[in-house]
Formats: structure tokens, sequence, C-alpha cells
């Protein structure tokens, strides 16, 4: 057997990125209103070099206006969860984690309740005051983790338990009194929803995840070492305390970004690393990587179905996930336990 | 229980031909205090302890329970910060070191080995690698190399491909032995090794920690209260009792009978022939 | 396993540069409005108005095609006769039955954009109290004229039936329209100006108990029914116990029949004796004095919805709750209900909605 290299990883990558140039184009190609894939290619092709003019502007609207924002947004989201996942069990020591287990979604999604009390039409509000929700969590979780001053894996686990439920009991007292026109909109963020454009640019947006993402794949030859024993970690020059920051304000980061976007999609975090390792090994420099290629191709895929399998309704993405994960999940349980 | 005549002669041989050895690890007057809390008074003091040790040798730091073996052992892997003293290895003060220069010098091997993830034995040992590498280097074809060494050192090759969780105790316990010698360290540290093993393995632990020192550029320091391996195997014994260092020497010039009964509290009898590496014996009762 | 020999170098490279076209393409229209329905709409005439929710929307001059978002604007388009310039509708526009045979664009929370717009609208019609404000965003980022209605009451519902005409150039059927369901509601304010409001609880949700606020469009029209909610609450669907109710003891106690599908002519005065023989069975609210009265009405759908069959619907219910305001006309009297295309047409009809 050899040691990973980096033209191993760059090999899986590019094979992963295939798959979801693949992904991408069905996608492109399918949704309620028809065009044909020549039609894609000639719009996408036009676009490129500026020439609006040659195309008509329904293929304009369709491709530029809906569906390749969509698929732009599900990539973001999907990568940034996996690789939050991928952190967050390695930094909580825990196979189980997922990225909402910090209770940061809870905290973005108490900052979308109040934005909709407070400022029920202004378009943009509830994803700004989501993130603010996430951000504050996230700090909140950090103080109330520490132990002797340094970031304790239980601890944290604790800690962020703890936020979730709490903010979780406090969201049902919000939402038991509020109007039923609120309670609408709060339904399809809880489930996870790709149909709002975010309110900032999406290009802001993939800075910020290519920063968080750059941050975690720094540690991620550390995170190798760690998974064995923080000790053993420590006494081979690791040094653990700065590593478990860096992990837990990027995933976290990246957690807040998606959430407040697009609410709280379930199973990519948890299960695409697994499906990763089982594929791929368990070393981070190659996870890493391969999580965050492997939640976009899900993503993009769940949302496909999402919006064509019962159209014209659109089912909310993270109902086609949580379909799809449970039965993975149970898959992946047994075959542990063996 | 005595190591072979063969055995020690061929030690001695590659002894003598790598030339003179050279000082690895350098304690002076190094002490410690241990507080339950910043504002209460120390409660368990360490020290002042010096000795040294030179490459090649075997070192045993000897004791009963509650003696400061640990202790001494967290300051020499550099988890602590010794009150006063210094602790240096290959010239350089260990508390000056960052934490990859420290790795790449001093090697703790610890007892047990807390796996989340299935990781195969040679994967395992390539950490080992860690701080000779960059930050975010892959390792190289000399990495691999450097394991297969290493595990044949312990006698593992043969487990390379397998599973960690799949292996035995034993088994495993030579797996990490083997991650530490992947570090190339001039300082190997060990921690009570031999407790969980039979005879037969302390034994086998013993005379392989004796090849690895022969053999091998480092030093070798356990941490026991096994007192006749230490006599047998070891080439310096550092006698702690109630965190005091009692003596530093050579088994022959540490072991008599009356301070290890009085160290250890229990009736015990030191036998020196002349020549050969003192025995203890359990006095009967009475 | 995987490992890069040196041919599928050229594979890589193709890949980067589809990629990199992809980007390029994404990012060149990233950040740039979409508004090629504005550049059309300013090659035709067409007017700035300010919608219902405060929006400002550019409507053409010529609305040919339209798209609703809610079941009560469907009803709305279909009673001003204009269902044959609509292109499409909700899964959930039921009324008229016609409505059922148009395209659908999917539910009015979450609707498919892209169905949306292969229709090819002129303008869409959406209501706060049923589409979210994130889809009639989306929708005007695209450059497509999105009107809001937002009734709060039942005269507010006639405003808006009237400017909607005025938007989509049917002002004199809007005016024709509303003013004969003016008509019928002040009818019915003669009628009951003297009688007093019957006291009623309104049922949204049996379990967990839940009724209307104050400020709610139903409590509006139960006014015009000559009915008034015990529950006076600022929320708009307060969750009360059952004991509040055993204190308030209600006259009359409504239910909405849900849409179960199975509202037919012949079935309507049978589900609320099927209700009102639930009800007897339950200790907790058999001892009601409504219930034992057997004041137990279940009201059609259309007086949750602010359309023009919700007149019908008032109309309705204030017959069951003052009886003696009505029994001392003709029993011949027809009562005007569902407004159907281009007329207004008479049925003898019972309590519920008959489809």
């Amino acid at each position: 057997m050899r040691p990973l290299t980096s033209r191993r990883v760059l090999g899986i990558c590019l094979l992963l990125l295939a798959v979801l140039f693949v992904a991408v184009v069905i996608s492109l190609r399918m949704g309620a209103y028809p065009i044909s894939v020549r039609d894609i290619v000639m719009t996408l092709f036009n676009g490129a070099l500026g020439r609006r003019e040659r195309i008509p502007s329904e293929f304009w609207l369709v491709v530029f206006g809906l569906r390749l924002p969509r698929i732009a947004l599900g990539i973001l989201v999907g990568a940034a969860l996996s690789t939050a996942g991928a952190g967050f069990q390695a930094l909580l020591r825990n196979p189980l984690a997922d990225p909402y287990v910090l209770g940061v979604s809870s905290g973005a999604a108490l900052g979308a309740i109040l934005s909709l009390i407070a400022l029920p039409f202004t378009p943009g509000a509830i994803q700004a005051a989501a993130f603010a929700g996430a951000a504050a969590t996230i700090a909140a979780v950090y103080f109330l983790g520490r132990r002797g001053g340094q970031l304790d894996s239980a601890t944290l686990l604790l800690a962020g338990i703890v936020a979730a439920t709490f903010l979780s009991a406090v969201i049902i007292f919000l939402m038991t009194s509020l109007s039923g026109r609120d309670l609408r909109g709060m339904a399809f963020w809880l489930m996870g929803d790709l149909s709002s454009s975010p309110a900032v640019n999406l290009r802001w947006l993939y800075l910020v995840l290519i920063i968080a993402l750059g941050s975690i794949y720094t540690t991620s030859a550390d995170l190798n070492l760690i998974l064995t024993g923080e000790q053993e970690a420590r006494h081979l020059g690791v040094n653990v305390n700065r590593v478990k920051l860096v992990v837990y304000v990027a995933a976290s980061v990246l957690t807040g970004l998606a959430v407040s976007v697009s609410g709280a999609i379930g199973y990519v975090g948890l299960l695409v690393p697994h499906v990763m390792r089982m594929l791929f090994g368990t070393d981070y420099r190659l996870l890493i990587p391969t999580s965050a290629i492997g939640g976009a191709i899900i993503i993009v895929v769940a949302d496909l179905l999402a919006r064509t399998i019962v159209a014209p309704t659109e089912l909310p993405v993270g109902a086609m996930t949580a379909i799809a994960g449970a039965p993975v999940f149970i898959y992946l349980m047994r075959r542990r336990v063996r | 229980m005595n190591a072979s005549k063969e055995d020690r002669a061929l030690a001695s041989q590659a002894i003598s031909l790598r030339g003179a050895p050279q000082a690895c690890l350098k304690v002076e007057q190094t002490s410690y205090a241990y507080a339950a809390t910043d504002r209460s008074a120390p409660e368990f003091t360490l020290g002042p302890v010096s000795f040294e040790a030179k490459e090649h040798e075997l070192v045993a730091i000897l004791g009963p329970n509650a003696s400061g073996k640990s202790t001494l052992l967290k300051l020499l892997a550099g988890l602590e910060k010794p009150l006063a003293g210094r602790i240096e290895v290959d010239g350089a003060e260990i508390s000056t070191l960052d934490l990859r220069t420290r790795a790449k010098r001093i090697a703790l091997v610890q007892q047990e080995s807390e796996l989340l993830f299935p990781v195969r034995v040679w994967e395992y040992v390539l950490q080992g690698r860690y701080p000779h590498g960059r930050r975010l280097r892959f390792e190289s074809d000399g990495d691999f190399l450097t394991v297969g060494n290493a595990l044949s050192q312990v006698g593992a090759e043969a487990l390379r491909d397998r599973w960690m969780e799949h292996i035995s105790g034993g088994e495993k316990q030579r797996v990490i032995l083997a991650r530490a010698l992947a570090q190339q360290p001039s300082l190997l540290l060990l921690d009570e090794p031999t407790q969980h093993l039979d005879i037969g393995g302390k034994v086998e632990l013993l005379r392989r920690l004796r090849r690895l020192a022969d053999e091998g550029r480092h030093t070798v320091l356990i941490v026991t209260h096994e007192l006749d391996l230490a006599a047998e195997f070891s080439d310096r014994i550092v006698l702690l009792h109630k965190g005091k260092c009692l003596r530093v020497g050579k088994p022959a010039e540490v072991y008599e009978s009356d301070l290890l009964e009085e160290v250890f509290e229990a009736p015990l009898q030191v036998e020196i022939r002349s020549g050969e590496r003192p025995r203890v014996i359990l006095r009967g009762n009475g | 396993m995987f490992c890069l020999p040196r041919g599928r170098f050229f594979i890589a490279a193709i890949m980067c540069g589809l990629y990199c076209g992809l980007l390029l393409s994404a990012a060149s229209t990233m950040g740039a409005s979409i508004f090629p329905r504005q550049a059309a709409a300013n090659q035709e005439a067409s007017r700035v108005v300010t919608d219902e929710a405060g929006r400002r929307v550019i409507v053409p001059a010529q609305v040919r095609r339209i798209v609703t978002l809610s079941p009560d604007l469907t009803e709305t388009v279909y009673a001003l006769g204009l269902q044959g310039r609509l292109a499409g509708d909700t899964n959930e526009c039921d009324t008229p039955a016609a409505a059922k045979s148009k395209p659908h664009v999917g539910e009015p929370q979450n609707p498919s954009l892209e169905a949306i717009v292969a229709l090819r609208p002129d303008l869409i019609l959406a209501s706060t109290s049923i589409n979210r404000p994130e889809t009639v965003d989306a929708l005007a980022r695209l450059g497509i004229a999105v009107y809001t209605s937002n009734p709060h009451t039942v005269r507010g519902m006639l405003d808006s039936i009237n400017r909607m005409a005025e938007l989509m150039g049917v002002e004199e059927q809007g005016k024709t329209l509303v003013s004969k369901l003016q008509a019928r509601l002040d009818a019915l304010d003669a009628r009951l100006a003297n009688l007093p409001l019957v006291h009623v609880l309104f049922v949204v949700w049996e379990n967990p108990l839940f009724t209307i606020g104050q400020n709610t469009f139903i409590a509006d029209a139960l006014r015009f029914a000559g009915a008034e909610s015990v529950i006076l609450s600022d929320h708009n669907w307060p969750q009360i116990s059952f004991e509040e109710v055993v204190r308030l003891q209600p006259d009359y106690i409504l239910f909405t029949n849900n849409h179960t599908g199975t509202g037919s002519k012949q079935g309507s005065f049978a589900e609320g004796q099927t209700r009102l023989a639930q009800l007897r069975a339950r200790p907790d609210w058999r001892s009601l004095q409504a219930v034992e009265l057997g004041h137990v009405v279940v009201v059609s759908d259309e007086m949750a919805r602010p359309s023009p069959g919700m007149i019908g619907a008032i109309e309705e219910l204030a017959r069951e709750l003052h009886p003696e305001a009505f029994s001392a006309h003709s029993e011949n009297e027809r009562i005007p209900n569902k407004l159907s295309a281009a007329a207004i047409q008479a049925e003898p009809r019972c309590i519920l909605c008959a489809r």
C-alpha cells in the first residue's frame, strides 16, 4: 500500500469534479421550462462572452436567472455542510457529529424567527438575522465549551447540546405566539429550501466558503493525528489547541453560512463524510476536499429531484436528503456493527 | 533472567563500532512542585534531580508508587515545565524548543491508543513522521522506508497492512513503539511499559528495548518499579523515593539491601556477585 | 487506488476548461439584474403602480396573460370574466371548478418559478394572506410584474377587486361586480341592523384549540354576518384553553369544512349534522350550551377567503344565525351564490359550499 500523495488527492478530486459537472449539466437541462442542451450551451457560451442580445430573453431568464443561481447556491451549501460535518466529527471525536450538533442552526433559526417578527416583509432580513444568530451562538458555545482556557471536546459537545435545546425551546415558544402567516415562512426555512436567492451576492459567499475551506484544509494533517488521541498528537508536535480553535471557527462559519441562506438541510453534513471515508479512506487530507465536492454533488442532485419529481410542486431539499439519508444512515450503522 | 552472554557481546560490539557515545540527556537540578490550585500550598514536590544519559544507554527511573516517577517523566517529555533546573536533550533545553522540534527529539510511548476510525498499521506508524515534515506535506518514499524499518525493529513487519483494531494487545504495543521509533528520536520514553504483561512478555519487551538502545542512536528511558528487570537490563538507575532522588548510578552502585528495603518497604535482599548484575531476592517472613 | 497517469491530464485540462467557461458565464451575470421584462415593458406603454404590500410594480398597459398564485385571486379573475386570459393558477385553485383544469404552477406557498416563467405572464397576482414574500421577491427580481393584494377587511377586499380590475383593463366589470357585492352587503346590513350580535366561537383547529383574532379577515366577515367572536385577541390565531370556552359559553360554534373534498350538494347539511354528533359524543364539548342546542354550523371555506364568493358565505351564515331576520321574506327568494363566468347566476343552495 502506498501513502497518500498530492497526485492521488488531485486525481480523486478531478474525478469527483467530473461527476459534479455532469450533475450540473443535467440539472441545467431539467426543469419546467423546456430548453434543450444545445440552447443551454449557446446561452452559457454567449453569456461568457457577454453577448446578451443574441439570446432570447426567456432562455437568459431561465438559465441565468433561475437554474444556474440555484445550482451555484446548492454547490455552496453542499460543500459547506459536508466539510463542516467532517470537521466537527474530528473536533468532537464523535462519528455521529453533524454541523448542527453545536447549536449553530438553532441560533440561526432563532435569528430568522426574530426577523420575521420584527421585520416581516424586508427582503434579505431573514438571512442576515440568521447569520447573526449563528455567529452569536458560535461565540456563546465557544466560551461555554472551554475547560482550563482551552477547547475541550466533551465540554464543547455538552455546551453545544445545551445551547441547541435551549434555543429550540425559545423557538417553540416564539412560534406559538406568532400569527399563522409567519409560521409558514419558518416551515420552509426549517426544512431547507434553495429557492430563495441569497440577499448577498453569491461571490462574497463563495469567498467566505473558500477561506473557511482553506483554513480547515491546513489542519487536515493535524486532524489525522488528533484522531488517534490528543495526547499522542501533542507528543508528535501538533499544536492541538490551535488546531481545535481553527476547526471550530471554520466549521461553525461554514454551517452558519449554509444555514442562513438555505435553512437547515439535514443529513448531508453527517453522511457525506462517512460515505467518502468508506470510498476513499479516513485521511483528512483527502477527506476534506472529497467531502466538499461530494456534498456539492449530493445537494445538486437532491435539489434537482426536489424540483422535478412532482412538478410543478416543489419539495424542500431537506425532505429529499432526509428520505435518501435515513436508509444510508441505517446501512452505515449496520456496517460498523459488523 | 540473565541476558545471555552472546547478547551482551553483540551489544558491546555494536557500540564500539559507533565511536564514543554522546550525552543525549542531561537533567540538572530539576525540581517540580504540584499544587492543587494556584493558591494552596504545594502538595507534592519532586527533586532536585540530576543525572545524565548517553546514547545507547537504557536508563531506568526506579521507585515505588507515588515516588514521583511519572512526574519526572512528564517533565522529561515536556508536558510540564520544571520549577527550577534544566532538562537538555541533544544540547538544547527542551522548554525552549517548539513542539515539532521537540517531537523530533523526544518520543513518548503511550500505553493505549484510542482510535476513532479504522486505520491501517502502516498509516498509524507513518504518523510518527509528522514532526519531520512541513505543515501540509505528503509523506515521501523515504518516510515510508522509515516506517518499514521501525516495524522491523519491533518485529512487526507482518502486521503492516493489517487494521489496527484487528491486532492483539501485544501486537498493538509493538506498533505503538514502532510509531515512536519512526519519529527517530534521541530520547525514547516509556511509562511503566511492562504493566500488563506476563513475565515472558516483560522479558521480551526489555530485551527488545535493550536491543533498540544498543543498535539505535537513542537513549531509552523507562519508568518502572520492577526491581529485577531494572537491574538486569539498564545501564543506569535513578532511584526515587517520595519525590527525592536518592541515588543515581549503575545498578551495582545503587542496589543495596538496606536502602531498597527502606524505599520499597519490603524484606529485600540484594546479592551481587562480582562482574555480574545484582539480583534482588525476597527474604522469607521473619 | 486511483492515480493520475499522463494520458489523463488531457481530460483534466478539458474539464478545467469547461469549468472555467461555466464559471465565467456565471460570473458575468452574477450581480447583474435580470430585467428583460422591463426592457420589453418600456417598448409598450406601461404604468407604475404601488400594490397593496407597498411595492412598486411596473404593469404593462395590455395585460394579456395572467397567473394567479392564490385561490381567492383565481376566483376574482373568473368573477371579472377574465378567465380567458388566465394562463395558469395553483394546485389549490378549485373555485370555480373550471380553474382546476388550468395549467398549474405548484402550491401557493412554494410555486415553481420556472413553471411561472414558462407561462410568460404579463402580470402575476399574489396575496399576502397565502403567498410568501420570498416568492414575490424572486419573481420581481426576474423582472415580472407582481401585484400583491393585502386585504384585511371585507371592504378592503372590494377595493382590492376594483384596483385589480383597473389594472387588468376591465374597470367597468370591476365596478359592476363590486357594486353588486356591495349591494348585497348593504341589504344584509339593513336586515341585521337592529339585531344583537351573536357570540360565536370560530374554531380554526380543534386540537390544540385555535381560534381567530380580532384583526383577521374572518373576524371582519363575521361582523357582516351579525356575529362576533367571543375571544378578543390581538394575535391573529390565538390558542385558547377549553375552560375559556366553557366560561364564555358562545351561542354558536363555527367550524370550517377544511376542504375535505367531500363538499357536495347532498352532503352539505349532513356534514353539519355529523360534526354535531361527534361533539355530542364527547364529554367536554357536550357540556356546552351551543352543542346542547344544536347550534353548530360548518361554514364553507369561502368564509376564510377574501374573494367574491365570501359574500355568499356571509349571507348563508347570517341566515343560519339570525333566522328571524329572514323569515319575513318569501320562501321563493333566491339567494345568489358562487359567481361564475360573465354573469351572476342564482342557484338554490344550502349552508355549505356547493361546488
